[in-house]
């Protein structure tokens, strides 16, 4: 058990002692059925649990207080989502309600235990970012299952029957939007490289498509390097500085994520190749906008983390008080962010939003 | 004694039975909304789908298209006035789209658009008609004909709008880079992206799916 889901359970059992030990407990009856040694290991655990659930005294009703809204987020080891979290939970928090952020850590596993955790504990409804958009569809089914209404943000899963709504970053038609003012900047023809994020991760694979729907109807403009750098800052650096070393004379790298692209850009900077090589990033993030205020970055795409958490956080209230007539997929636009309108931006939005 | 071997043959036999069917069931019961989204996936071809919709929805939902000369006149007046009137918006965020219908003479041929003005007296650009190549949604969105909630998933979304670009770029660009000459009347249907109202309402620039030409 991870330390995340380890602290998540304590924090499930601090709401709701008698709900975490049936989690608890559920999750050792497969071991116990398919091993009788586990079993036996297993037995001695299932006891404390049973002890602390009679300890806890609860009663079966809903816990006494604001009601509790889960926001269940892939990863906070990145600042965006770190973004995305905060603000659903800021929101959730303002409508009246008590809002526990829950990391998955990017791992299905450490998500199917929160969720365990949310639906013993009976929180009221989820504020969902999902780690995989197969893969936790049947999370989703079993909150729903439970009467528990989950809303997708940002990432969707691909089912349309399972979460109450889902408000969607459209990462292709951002990439898209990306892939032709690069062109307008770098030109028809040239050599560039690109950064891709994890590459078992929907939106790595949506912005590279995006992108390369434009660019690869150039033949002239020639992709010379591929690699992952994990939507990672210092990974990026490092991958930019073996790319550069390779390719030396390149025009333009385009990094799948905004921390990407500033770790490409102090390997250039470093490299005293700063103003030769455009850089171009995606997720709007503030570092990289102020750059490109200054000239110093290319573009990025600015998804509006906290328009999306603030709408999940209203449609999850609306359908608490009984509104359920819901759209199933909201798409929130992608904008593109260069010089002529970083002014524009900051703060993870444009500026003139409320 | 036989009764009693009947009977243990006969539970054999239907515990054996029962065993088999649950590895083998003869049928899955699954709910109807999920049955269908499978239906939905396995038979999803965005190129059939783009057939279907070209024919069936998008030339016979011209009609509906705004014209153009009324929404430039509109443009110039009060670009929120147009918006509020003529645009539509999907989703949340900044973007959003015309659907226009109109008649133009060209004014200039370059690489990737021709310009028209609208009226007789103007030599001024107020249209491009883009010839190529065509990306984003502006057809897909711009019409209100297509619904994201219709589709699986934003992926199948956007191979749509790959589709519908694509046979754009090889059905009705060609005749337009190919008669395009400055003093020609162009009549056209297509649609409008505006991300930039900066930089796309002046000249407006439209993606055409219907184009003719004298």
């Amino acid at each position: 058990m991870t330390r995340t889901s380890v602290t998540s359970s304590f924090v499930a059992w601090l709401c709701d002692p008698r709900a975490a030990v049936f989690t608890a407990c559920r999750s050792m009856l497969p071991a116990l059925r398919i091993s009788a040694l586990r079993g036996m290991l297993s037995l001695p655990l299932l006891l404390l649990g049973l002890f602390l659930a009679g300890c806890g005294g609860g009663s079966s009703d809903r816990p006494a207080g604001p009601p509790r809204v889960a926001v269940i987020i892939s990863t906070l080891n990145n600042p965006w989502f770190v973004v995305l979290g905060d603000a659903a939970k800021e929101h959730a928090t303002r409508l009246g309600y008590d809002a526990v952020v829950f990391d998955s850590q990017n791992d299905p596993a450490t998500e199917a235990a929160h969720f365990d955790n949310v639906i013993a504990s009976r929180f009221a409804a989820v504020l969902f970012n999902p780690t995989d958009a197969d893969g936790s569809i049947a999370n989703v089914r079993r909150a729903k299952q439970a009467g528990i209404p989950v809303f997708c943000m940002d990432r969707e899963i691909n089912a349309t029957d399972a979460a109450v709504s889902q408000i969607l970053s459209d990462n292709y038609s951002g990439a898209v939007a990306v892939g032709q003012y690069f062109i307008k900047r770098v030109g028809e023809s040239g050599t560039y490289a690109e950064l891709l994020g994890l590459v078992g991760d929907n939106n790595t694979w949506n912005r590279s498509k995006g992108f390369h729907s434009v660019v690869d109807r150039y033949p002239d403009l020639k992709m010379v390097a591929q690699q992952s750098a994990d939507f990672d800052r210092a990974k990026a650096l490092e991958v930019m500085e073996a790319i550069l070393q390779a390719n030396p004379n390149i025009d333009a790298v385009f990094c799948g994520n905004d921390a990407m692209a500033m770790g490409a850009y102090q390997a250039l900077l470093a490299a005293g190749k700063d103003s030769q090589v455009k850089v171009f990033g995606f997720d709007g993030a503030d570092d990289v906008v102020k750059l490109i205020a200054e000239g110093r970055i290319a573009a990025t795409a600015m998804q509006f983390p906290k328009l999306m958490a603030r709408t999940a956080a209203e449609m999850a209230d609306r359908y608490l008080n009984g509104d359920h007539d819901l759209p199933q997929k909201i798409p929130v636009a992608v904008e593109l962010v260069h010089q002529g309108n970083a002014d524009q931006f900051g703060d993870y939005g444009r500026r003139d939003a409320d | 004694m036989w009764g009693r071997r009947r009977w243990i043959t006969g539970t054999t036999v239907a515990a054996g039975t029962m065993v088999l069917l649950y590895f083998l069931p003869l049928f899955h019961v699954v709910p109807l909304e999920q049955a269908r989204q499978r239906a939905a996936v396995a038979v999803y071809d965005p190129v059939e789908f783009v057939d279907w919709f070209w024919t069936e929805q998008l030339i016979p939902g011209a009609a509906e298209a705004i014209d153009a000369a009324e929404l430039v006149a509109t443009v110039q007046q009060d670009r929120q006035l147009a918006r509020e009137t003529h645009g539509r918006r999907v989703g949340l965020g900044g973007a959003y789209y015309f659907f226009v219908a109109g008649s133009g003479r060209i004014v200039s041929v370059d690489r990737y658009s021709v310009g028209l003005a609208l009226c007789d007296d103007q030599q001024q650009i107020q249209v491009l008609l883009e010839t190529g190549p065509i990306f984003g949604n502006a057809v897909r969105d711009g019409t209100g004909l297509l619904d994201v909630n219709d589709f699986a998933n934003s992926q199948d979304f956007n191979a749509l709008s790959a589709e519908i670009n694509r046979r754009i770029e090889q059905q009705v660009l060609p005749d337009l880079r190919t008669g395009a000459a400055i003093g020609v009347t162009v009549r056209f249907v297509g649609c409008a992206e505006i991300l930039d109202e900066g930089t796309d309402l002046s000249p407006l620039r439209i993606v055409p799916f219907l184009v003719e030409m004298p």
